[in-house]
């Protein structure tokens, strides 16, 4: 869970893609997974994604991502089957059209959460932020914002740990606390951390200031992200699967 | 050259001020070690060089802090930045990017440090130090040490005028904290920096810093060149700075012998002393 949003290093063909590129693309297949409601159709991005966390050498984290969106889904899934009354009926409650509707809803939640995960993954998270100020001349400020929430997310998640380590030891059970009972038990902790976060930020928003935080321009980046043959490629390839979607 | 004067500051919110009436005086590149009890001040202190006090914490401000020739009131956060390098006690929240070296390019690109330049400047502090191997690691992955080291490394590459520093081996080991001690030096030496650090381990401050200025309340208790300061042992024993062994010996001796001995400050000088006196 810690490492979700982290960088990968690596030197593969995606690795390697523009930045813009890989949010473009990430974006592409969020809007495909939109355009169709076709079983089939949401099947092959899923397919999609997975082929391009495999080329990008993270398999592991691919299918991590996609273990813990599976265990959302099934309960989504559930839920959705239950609920819907339309159709002819299968089996008890459940109808022909509620399974397929599900099925579509639940596809589409992985499809759509997928590429994200994956794109973070392969992009260092500064790049990202350069490039969108470079290429996209999105103002520095909101590239901060973004780079700075991905950057907190590891942060927050030690601290929660920190201050249930500090509880266990001072004896609160939540070594044996399970479920809705442990989800309870940590409600409590959200003040304590919520607190330090923001005077972390507050901090941090001091160290970036010393550092020159107002002198950035769009101009400022040492790196630099030009476009490739390969980049126009894979967003035709992104475009494609738009077309498909739209058209199936 | 850097001049306190009469420099009393409380905090918003605060009832008591954090600082009292400090007048103190750094030469250019000086080298002055701030030491005294938690809650003296030493943090403030820090942080009214670089501006920081009033500039971002905000209270009441009396009289003046000039940081070559700019006050600091005056001037804006941003442009004192650009002289005054500073690293914070708190080693988190000081890191801004998710990786080692976009940690340390962060200042450098945007304090507009000419981009040939840049590749000498990120080896140069890596490697002065001594972690060129993290450089490609996420910064999540490293150890409190090796943060701190990385956030030391982003201010050295900027190479600042004047290098402030807050408890910057509150996390080190002891070959570690030494080896930033002499890195500081090396600093001195070489660039003519200005180096401030707040520190807690006296042993380092002794044999590194060229004036010591030891806090109380608030307030500075004693301040002078480093052997000056460390004639009050027993004086700064009571404000709960621990003078090292090896100038407590010497105050000893001197007592003992009833006669005054020179201070000193670390183990080839005690020795020397020692050797004498038994010839």
């Amino acid at each position: 869970m810690r490492e979700i949003f982290q960088y990968v290093p690596g030197t593969s063909l995606i690795h390697r893609l523009n930045p813009m590129t890989k949010l473009l693309l990430t974006l592409l297949i969020c809007v495909a997974a939109f355009l169709t409601g076709n079983l089939f159709v949401l099947l092959g991005l899923l397919l999609v994604n997975l082929l391009i966390g495999f080329c990008a050498g993270i398999a592991r984290r691919t299918l991590g991502v996609f273990k813990g969106l599976m265990k959302i889904a099934v309960f989504l899934f559930l839920l959705q089957v239950l609920l819907t009354r339309k159709g002819t009926p299968v089996f008890w409650i459940i109808t022909d059209e509620g399974l397929y509707t599900s099925a579509a809803v639940v596809l589409r939640l992985i499809v759509v959460c997928m590429p994200l995960t994956l794109m973070l993954a392969v992009t260092r998270v500064s790049d990202l932020a350069n490039a969108m100020v470079q290429v996209a001349h999105i103002p520095y400020k909101y590239a901060f914002t973004i780079t700075t929430a991905l950057r907190f997310i590891p942060q927050f998640l030690e601290e929660m740990s920190d201050i249930m380590e500090a509880q266990t030891a001072r004896g609160v059970a939540f070594d044996k606390a399970k479920g809705l009972k442990k989800l309870g038990m940590m409600l409590p902790l959200c003040a304590p951390l919520l607190i330090s976060s923001v005077r972390n930020t507050e901090h941090t928003a001091v160290a970036a200031e010393v550092r020159g935080f107002h002198l950035r321009t769009a101009r400022s980046g040492f790196r630099h992200y030009p476009f490739h043959g390969i980049d126009v490629l894979t967003l035709l390839a992104g475009a494609a699967l738009i077309a498909l979607s739209a058209v199936i | 050259m850097i001049s306190f004067e009469s420099l009393s500051f409380t905090y918003q919110g605060g009832n008591v001020p954090a600082l009292k009436d400090i007048c103190l005086t750094v030469p250019d590149g000086g080298f002055l070690g701030v030491i005294g009890p938690a809650g003296a001040g030493k943090t403030t202190l820090a942080r009214a060089v670089s501006g920081i006090v009033p500039h971002a914490y905000r209270g009441d401000f009396y009289g003046s802090v000039k940081v070559h020739d700019m006050d600091t009131v005056d001037t804006p956060l941003t442009d004192l930045s650009r002289c005054v390098g500073m690293v914070f006690q708190d080693v988190d929240s000081q890191i801004i990017s998710t990786m080692v070296e976009d940690e340390l390019l962060y200042g450098l690109e945007n304090f507009g440090v000419p981009h040939a330049e840049i590749p000498e400047r990120l080896d140069f502090a890596l490697d002065r130090v001594g972690i060129p191997e993290l450089r490609e690691r996420a910064i999540s992955s490293l150890s409190g040490g090796q943060r701190q080291k990385v956030a030391i490394a982003s201010v050295i590459a900027l190479r600042p005028r004047v290098l402030v520093l807050d408890e910057p081996t509150g996390e080190l080991d002891p070959v570690s904290s030494r080896q930033i001690f002499s890195l500081l030096k090396s600093l001195q030496r070489d660039f003519g920096t200005t180096v401030i650090v707040v520190e807690q381990k006296i042993m380092l401050l002794c044999e590194f810093a060229d004036s010591l200025a030891v806090m109380k309340d608030g307030a500075l208790a004693y301040q002078g060149q480093t052997r000056e300061v460390l004639t009050h042992a027993e004086e700064l024993l009571d404000l709960g700075v621990n003078c090292p062994r090896v100038t407590r010996l010497s105050r000893h001796l001197s007592d003992r012998l009833g006669k005054p001995l020179p201070v000193c400050v670390n183990l080839e000088e005690a020795e020397k002393q020692a050797r004498e006196l038994m010839a």
